[in-house]
């Protein structure tokens, strides 16, 4: 049960992975946001806790390609935060992935849900 | 100092080798910094060790950034055609072609005795080959995999002895062979002889020599021997610069890490001899 556990967790670190950038392009385009705030976010959407080893990387890489735009400033209390907000371009890659993404996810629904009903007919038999 | 204090320092410092340009470094550090305030956690735990959170940063960041800025290749500097090398009967290598550019790094890979060296000496003009041409538009900085170094002289003796030979004074060859020992992280003042520094330390005061005078073409063969991390780093970084001011840069090596970052892979490996770019 343990393993099985671990195991899951793993594969769950991986679907994340593919789908990072574009969650937090997501979340970021009702409004700007810092690291440690999407950080909170990501965990609260249930994707389960991230590390800012992980994330931090990712709002790199969208900033470099210009899918997100930064500024530095003073937050309501305390420190001087990096902040994020999506561009136009971000608004245009986030559009096609939403696409893209159902597309795949309902592919990959597909399959898995024609191997259950194999198995569900096999037990039933 | 706090173990936060001392996990960003590190961090800093290993982007900055990454060739991570200064503003970025800085940003991503306060950003570090911010993130372990707000969230109370401890470096290793949010980010990991210092040098592999910088390479996830350099890689996200830095690849497309060392692309960006450099500038077109120029003449060709080096074209080794044709290359034949026989021993004993035996085929060190069959016509192997390379042609590098000013401006581009040419990676030569392959396993152990496939002739890499013996190809780069061929491109130095050190041994001939049986069959095929070797030209080259401008001066040769060669760097030996061992040797190349003098027993009974200092480091700054080896350098005045390669500025002699371009009539500069002997300050001025000391001086100039401390700066590029300072960016391998070495300090090359020490009045040890050659034959008491470490392997490490001989191998920088080899690669130290070999681009001392500012030669177009350099060959460099696996000289970061015994270096550690840091400096293995601080190589390539070598390497980059002498690319970004038009040289032309030949390397053996067998670590393949690097290879998406070079402009020509060589590979001299037994049936899979065959170039690409």
């Amino acid at each position: 049960m343990l393993a099985s556990g671990v195991v899951d967790q793993e594969r769950r670190s991986q679907w994340l992975r593919g789908v990072l950038d574009m969650c937090v392009l997501a979340m970021v385009s009702g409004g700007e946001s810092y690291g440690y705030h999407l950080v909170q976010a990501v965990e609260a959407a249930g994707l389960g806790p991230i590390k800012g080893g992980t994330l931090y990387p990712v709002l790199l890489r969208l900033e470099s390609t210009g899918l997100v735009a930064t500024d530095w400033r003073q937050g309501p209390s305390g420190p001087a935060r990096k902040y994020y907000r999506i561009t136009a371009a971000g608004q245009a890659t986030l559009r096609q992935a939403v696409l893209d993404w159902q597309s795949f996810s309902s592919d990959v629904n597909a399959i898995l849900q024609r191997g259950n009903a194999i198995l569900q007919e096999g037990q039933s038999t | 100092m706090t173990i936060n204090d001392g996990w960003l320092r590190d961090l800093g410092m290993e982007l900055r080798r990454r060739g991570v340009p200064g503003g970025t470094a800085d940003h991503v550090v306060a950003e570090a910094a911010t993130h372990l305030r707000d969230s109370g956690e401890p470096p290793m735990a949010a980010f990991g060790p210092a040098g592999a959170y910088a390479a996830v940063v350099s890689d996200s960041v830095g690849a497309a950034w060392r692309r960006a800025r450099r500038p077109a290749p120029g003449p060709m500097r080096l074209r080794a055609r044709g290359i034949v090398k026989r021993y004993r009967r035996r085929d060190v290598l069959s016509g192997v072609d390379l042609t590098v550019h000013a401006g581009e790094v040419a990676a030569v890979i392959g396993a152990n005795g496939c002739g890499k060296s013996t190809f780069l000496r061929i491109c130095a003009g050190l041994i001939s080959p049986d069959k095929g041409t070797v030209q080259v538009d401008g001066s040769i900085g060669y760097c030996p995999q061992d040797g190349g170094t003098i027993d009974f002289l200092r480091p700054e003796e080896h350098f005045v002895l390669v500025g002699g030979g371009r009539n500069w004074s002997r300050e001025r060859s000391r001086a100039k062979g401390r700066a590029a020992a300072a960016t391998l992280d070495w300090d090359a003042s020490t009045p040890m002889l050659s034959r008491h520094l470490s392997g490490g330390t001989r191998q920088k005061l080899n690669l130290v020599m070999a681009g001392l005078s500012e030669p177009d073409v350099l060959l460099l063969d696996e000289p970061y021997q015994g270096f550690d991390r840091g400096t293995y780093l601080d190589f390539w970084e070598q390497v980059w610069r002498w690319r970004d001011s038009g040289r032309a840069v030949v390397v053996v090596t067998h670590m393949l890490n690097q290879l998406d970052l070079v402009d020509t892979v060589l590979d001299l490996s037994g049936a899979n001899r065959e170039r690409w770019s």
